[in-house]
């Protein structure tokens, strides 16, 4: 048997000595808290499966799941529909639309924003009396009056899913143009040929040959949506308010840990968001694959 | 199985290295140099002072307020960078006395018990634990009045001194006669509703939990919810909340509406007056008015209460603890140095032996020359000591936010104060519920 030369281990050791530290450490003792009552003081004190069962019984829990899958959904419909629309425009040939490059980074822009500020500026521009978002739909005639736009759960979390929307659309943009350039362009010289129309190019070959792309716009952007924390927290000051409808999964386990010190509990809530996404992200992918195997 | 005996040995050694270097951290003696951690730059300028006179070096951090329990805990729990002296806001104040993070001052060589009374009663009390040590000091005390408009009150009220605008406000009815008053001159009495949620803690002082962990619900706290929902339907509010840019924007004028816009809104109106504490005069108000200087007074609302405060301890790990000391003391009872940082800052204090001698000295322009300084004090005289529990500022929230709910119309009062209960078990399972 031939001897193995062992250094290599040693080039290797210090990612996983970092990974075992910071990552699967941090996760087992989580998974530890999950059977505790730990404040985040002292030693926690072990409780089964105390935790668990709440968690089966919490409508906020509830009402966070459903509210996290309102707002993603609705931003994910938007976003990727302006994207697909825009993808579709920028890259006709008969279109032949100049200045890509530029676009690309105008549509891009609003995910460079700090969302701090993106959460100040809508905070400002949705403001219920003095907001220019009321002032100008008053102007233009749209309303007579004023909308309380974060303090009616439906138009909150509409006002979120679109703020989401206008920071994302330009990254699925990107990803999707990248998908299109990479279809080879004698499928669309033939059909040009065959006398297709635009829609019909768009719908039979640019489509079905977008889908794994579409595939992984999807799967990272339901990965990142149902984390989706910071602008619901920004903008609420971390209640979730109106009505608890802005009270995402990450934004109630926030809460749930370092607003009333409920460690134990919201390393369950830790787990169940991970099973949540671990799930969805297998349903998805799932659908797509088979959907696309069947054509 | 070679290379995991590799690896293992890999993390070994590094968790050999890790422990090292944290060993040096943690003692933090290797140097002369005292740790402070706030949540503001106001120790900026007492740290110089103490500088020059100690002839030492003092690193001060600063963490903002959102992050500052979040971030000082996994520190002083751990001990590895933890700071010598450290201080801590009225909202988490109570989850820190009775832990063992602050030096226990009652104890010799401090023995702080002997100035118990050179402090105002709610201030030093608010800084012991549930034993009645002294964990923490504070060097000035924060309650509130109500900062109204002087031009207003002489249109409307007849009158703009804050003594009889005080006896006007000092009962319920006073308040929303005021409000009717103020209205039918087109303007609003407060800003918001929220305005009043002081009052109603103030006006039957109770803690929220007992120490048999019961949720204690006084009439004055279901009756804030009336009142709320009356200053709404009469219209006797701005409808600009708490720290919104209305909110800001109606200290100097008309609330918030461009010029060009003023004639076709006929929402336009102008707020009468903000329940703030003492800092909120200078830290708010004066930072926010430039057109109303001179044209605001402060007086009573119908109780006492109290916003904020910052306490001051010593870190029980600390290996400066004489330094750290020497700093704690100079900040809360070292009266040239109060004397000095009251006349700069007009910072009211809570040490008495100060303040006796300086109260009467002080005039505000702000404020036409009144001097709140006095005013203040006296407030501070009546506030009710030992009320203040670790649960006290998320609760409060969720009181308010329940009452927002009932006084926006989205549910009856018993829907409100029923969620709320739900809301208070759902943050402490451990809190029993009335009834």
């Amino acid at each position: 048997m031939k001897k193995l030369d062992h250094k290599g281990y040693f080039f290797i050791a210090p990612f996983f000595a970092i990974f075992l530290v910071f990552n699967i450490y941090p996760v087992l003792l989580t998974f530890y808290y999950t059977f505790t009552n730990y404040e985040g003081y002292g030693t926690p004190e072990f409780i089964g499966l105390a935790n668990y069962a709440r968690i089966l019984t919490d409508s906020y829990f509830y009402e966070a799941f459903f509210n996290t899958w309102i707002i993603w959904g609705l931003n994910f419909a938007l976003q990727l529909g302006i994207a697909l629309l825009l993808a579709a425009l920028f890259s006709d040939l008969r279109f032949k639309i100049k200045g890509l490059g530029f676009f690309r980074a105008i549509f891009y822009l609003p995910n460079l924003i700090t969302i701090s500020s993106v959460a100040i500026l809508f905070g400002i521009m949705l403001d219920w009396q003095h907001g220019s978002v009321n002032m100008f739909l008053q102007k233009i005639g749209l309303i007579s009056e004023p909308i309380n736009w974060l303090n009616q759960p439906v138009t909150a979390q509409v006002s979120v899913a679109l703020i989401l929307t206008w920071l994302w659309f330009g990254y699925t943009f990107i990803v999707l143009m990248a998908g299109i350039a990479g279809i080879p362009g004698e499928f669309y010289e033939a059909a040009l040929i065959d006398g297709a129309n635009r829609w019909q190019t768009f719908v039979h070959i640019t489509l079905p040959l977008l889908k794994p792309i579409m595939l992984y716009v999807m799967i990272t952007s339901l990965i990142g949506g149902l984390q989706l924390f910071d602008l619901p927290m920004l903008i609420t000051d971390g209640l979730g308010t109106p009505e608890g409808s802005l009270n995402t999964m990450v934004l109630y386990l926030y809460n749930q840990a370092f607003r009333y010190n409920n460690y134990g509990y919201a390393a369950t809530l830790a787990y169940a968001l991970f099973l949540v996404t671990v799930i969805f992200s297998a349903i998805t992918f799932k659908s797509m694959y088979r959907k696309s195997v069947k054509e | 199985m070679k290379k995991w005996i590799v690896l293992s040995l890999m993390l070994a050694l590094l968790l050999i290295g890790t422990a090292c270097s944290s060993e040096t951290d943690a003692t933090s003696g290797d140097d002369d140099v005292l740790k402070v951690w706030s949540f503001t730059d106001e120790l900026k300028e007492p740290i110089k002072t103490f500088e020059e006179k100690n002839g030492v070096k003092v690193e001060l951090t600063i963490v903002p307020i959102a992050d500052y329990p979040t971030k000082l805990k996994p520190v002083l729990e751990s001990g590895v960078g933890a700071p010598d002296v450290f201080t801590g806001e009225i909202a988490f104040l109570k989850q820190w006395t009775d832990r063992d993070y602050w030096e226990n001052l009652s104890a010799e060589p401090y023995n702080a018990e002997s100035l118990s009374g050179d402090y105002v009663d709610y201030v030093f009390d608010l800084g012991k634990d549930s034993e009645g040590n002294v964990k923490a000091l504070s060097w000035q005390t924060t309650p509130g009045g109500i900062f109204y408009r002087r031009s207003i009150a002489e249109e409307v009220l007849g009158t703009d001194d804050p003594n009889e605008i005080g006896e006007m406000m000092s009962s319920w009815d006073g308040v929303f006669e005021a409000g009717e008053k103020l209205k039918q001159a087109g303007y609003s009495l407060f800003p918001d509703e929220g305005a009043i949620r002081w009052f109603a803690k103030g006006e039957d002082p109770q803690p929220w939990v007992n120490e048999n962990n019961e949720l204690i619900m006084t009439d004055a706290k279901l009756d804030y919810f009336d009142h709320a929902k009356k200053l709404r339907d009469n219209e006797y509010t701005a409808f600009a909340p708490e720290w919104s840019p209305s909110w800001i924007s109606g200290m100097d004028g008309p609330v918030g509406v461009n010029e060009e816009e003023a004639g076709e809104s006929a929402e336009k109106t102008e707020v009468f007056a903000y329940a703030l504490p003492t800092w909120g005069l200078h830290s708010v108000l004066k930072l926010n008015a430039e057109n109303t200087v001179g044209d605001w007074a402060v007086t009573n609302g119908p109780s006492p209460y109290f916003w904020g405060g910052t306490w001051l301890g010593i870190y029980s790990g600390s290996e400066k603890k004489d330094l750290a000391w020497d700093f704690v003391q100079m900040m809360t009872h070292d009266e040239e140095f109060l004397t000095d940082w009251a006349k700069e800052t007009g910072d009211v204090l809570s040490y008495l032996p100060v303040t006796e001698k300086i109260k009467g000295d002080f005039s505000e322009p702000f404020l036409d020359g009144q001097n709140n300084y006095e005013f203040f004090l006296e407030q501070a005289e009546s506030i009710e000591p030992g009320i203040v529990t670790e649960y006290d500022q998320q609760i409060d929230t969720l009181l308010g936010g329940q009452v927002i709910e009932y006084v926006d119309g989205k549910k009856s009062k018993e829907e409100a104060i029923e969620e709320f209960y739900k809301q208070v078990q759902n943050a402490y399972p451990e809190i029993k519920l009335p009834q």
